[in-house]
């Protein structure tokens, strides 16, 4: 997976502006992508394109069990979200639905990551490069059974 | 070997194990306008049925109207949402408690209410305030549309077995009706983070936990979710099994489920934790919070903190900090006291229940709204309603010039007509001050019903302490 990044520099970013409230009404996957971040960055769907990565704190994702949000994020284009850590329901969604890779990064990385620089991330070796700053970086591998569901690409798809 | 409550009922739950996760049963499915259409879609391009209707209960709480149900929505889109649901219902052989139905309310009132939820059973449902239902000794957890959509078909669900976490809240509240079980839980989720609890399973003890009644102990579970964790339990006792007595959907057998629960739904004396953390509950003043996720919050006798202050010496903590009283416009130092307010809602799944409106009522009986202020109740279920009715609750609050609404989450997540405008400011009994969660631009206050109702007459935030709530 190749793409750029968008950086948010923000710990707990939250489902509600991920996909704010009201737009929890609209079933279309795509008008829904048009609505992704708006709570925090009106220009996010103007901005993102297919394969782009977002780069962001602690606690991603966290509050409601919406999966409108990873839904949005996905139909927007984004293939992954790098983060220093997740909120549960959040990565549960994103992996059950196979809408977007949830990858935990660390410290280093995260700091090191700009934005808009171009990222290729390889699952298999458990690595991201830099491609702008040619620098490689390690993501935390996924657990097992997280790793197969994944594979399968989704619960439904997923066969113990 | 000695267990926890928690890890009871997950082994008495699991369907296949496969060395730390499991496929575990599923007990009750509550289901919701909002994240069940794409669920039922998938049922049906699939051709698969729902396994057990007969445990699955679906309501319409989330875009509902709070105002007059004799009227049509306005609203096309959540009409077809609402619709969607009475069609999937019927289809699928599922209970529904419908808008016009007296049993209609926010999901997680009505559970308890109807006797849906009970001690030691599994319930999920596609909301994040599922937590609310471990008040019980259930082990309750949200879960989103996909996981819908396979506890429909399999009544199962996959799970990875969260660690375990005990939180432990010492002595006794100093003044009760002053100090609810929503400073509690803010007090918390202060301490502990929003990430506090992040993959585990929280059980709440202490005797601050047993004094408490079954919907403050609601109140706790609800909230679990704001510190990141799983679910959060209260191990059931005599105070649970009187409230469930008698209530709709509890087992004929009620008497002997009671003994069962009585004997085997406790955390064995010698069982370990993986995780503890403590309180003294006399240390717990009103709660008031003033940033954009519900640990930024300030005892009411405090001042909005300073991002150093406040960050201590982290970066990234002072610039959250920074961004947040940005957003919610306030300067450091000011006192809580001193925050002026526009808007004032009691309600949602944390503090809609008979309780939290009879507790307000006392802050409010004979006294008016403040000139700047619009307030609005809007209870958990209908059925709360039609009770503080016969109370004379609802009187008490209209006299006092606040408006009186069918049940809903209505202004907790902003998903109906009732929203923030850009820039008001809200004391919210509701569970979550993220940004625009109330509306584009709100800037939400979380707080009991109490301090919520004290705000309304004053006009801005108030220590309850020094009112006669008796």
């Amino acid at each position: 997976m190749k793409g750029s990044v968008i950086k948010y520099e923000r710990d707990n970013i939250d489902t509600d502006v991920i996909l704010p409230g009201p737009y929890l009404k609209i079933h279309d996957y795509a008008e829904l992508a048009t609505h992704a971040m708006e709570g925090l960055d009106k220009d996010f769907h103007k901005r993102v394109k297919p394969g782009d990565f977002i780069v962001a704190g602690k606690n991603f994702g966290c509050g409601s069990s919406r999966e409108h949000a990873p839904i949005a994020l996905s139909y927007s284009g984004i293939k992954a979200v790098l983060a220093l850590s997740f909120a549960r329901i959040f990565y549960r969604n994103a992996v059950d639905g196979a809408f977007l890779l949830p990858i935990e990064i660390d410290e280093s990385a995260y700091k090191d990551i700009s934005d808009t620089d171009s990222l290729e991330v390889d699952v298999s070796k458990n690595e991201i490069k830099n491609l702008t700053k040619n620098k490689i970086y390690k993501m935390k591998p996924f657990p097992e059974l997280i790793g197969k569901i994944i594979e399968a690409g989704g619960l439904f798809n997923y066969k113990p | 070997m000695s267990r926890t409550l928690f890890e009871k009922i997950w082994d008495s739950h699991i369907v296949v194990d496969e060395g730390g996760r499991s496929l575990l049963y599923v007990d009750r499915h509550l289901i919701h306008e909002v994240t069940s259409p794409q669920a039922f879609e998938g049922l049906r391009i699939n051709s698969r049925k729902v396994r057990r209707p007969d445990l699955t209960f679906a309501t319409m709480d989330h875009n509902v109207p709070t105002s007059d149900r004799s009227l049509p929505i306005l609203d096309q889109i959540s009409s077809t949402q609402i619709k969607t649901l009475e069609k999937n219902c019927k289809e699928f052989g599922i209970t529904l408690f419908d808008i016009n139905s007296p049993n209609q309310g926010i999901v997680h009132v009505i559970g308890p209410e109807l006797g849906i939820t009970l001690p030691g059973t599994t319930i999920v449902c596609g909301d994040s305030h599922t937590s609310t239902h471990g008040a019980f000794g259930a082990l309750a957890f949200g879960i989103g549309t996909s996981d819908v959509e396979h506890v429909l078909a399999t009544q199962c669900i996959l799970m990875e077995k969260p660690k375990t976490f005990e939180i432990k809240i010492q002595g006794k509240r100093k003044n009760p009706h002053a100090i609810t079980a929503k400073d509690i839980i803010l007090s918390i989720i202060r301490k502990i983070g929003t990430a506090g609890g992040t993959g585990t399973v929280i059980e709440y003890r202490g005797e601050a936990i047993s004094e408490l009644t079954m919907e403050q102990r609601m109140t706790i579970c609800n909230m679990s979710i704001e510190a990141g964790a799983r679910a959060g339990l209260i191990a059931p006792d005599e105070k649970t099994f009187q409230y469930l007595k008698g209530r709709k959907y509890v087992p004929e057998n009620y008497d002997e489920c009671v003994d069962n629960w009585r004997e085997n739904l406790t955390t064995d004396r010698s069982a370990k934790f993986d995780k503890s953390f403590t309180l003294s509950a006399e240390s717990i003043v009103p709660q008031v919070s003033w940033g954009t996720n519900p640990a930024m919050t300030s005892d009411v006798t405090g001042s909005i903190p300073f991002a150093e202050e406040y960050g201590k010496g982290n970066p990234e903590e002072e610039k959250g900090v920074t961004k947040a009283l940005q957003y919610m416009d306030l300067k450091s130092g000011t006192l809580i006291t001193d925050i002026a307010i526009d808007r004032v809602f009691i309600g949602s799944c944390t503090n809609a229940r008979l309780e939290d409106l009879i507790e307000a009522s006392k802050v409010v009986k004979g006294k008016k709204v403040s000139p700047k202020v619009r307030a609005m109740v809007v209870p958990g279920s209908q059925l709360v309603k039609k009770n503080a009715e016969m109370m004379g609750l609802d009187k008490i609050f209209k006299d006092a010039g606040f408006e009186w609404r069918e049940s809903g989450c209505s202004m907790c997540l902003g998903m109906n007509p009732d929203i923030l405008a850009k820039g008001e400011r809200c004391a919210s009994t509701s569970n979550r001050n993220f940004e625009g969660r109330q509306g584009a631009g709100g800037r939400t206050h979380l707080v009991s019903p109490v301090m919520a109702a004290a705000a309304a007459i004053y006009g801005h935030f108030v220590d309850v302490r020094e009112l006669d709530l008796n």
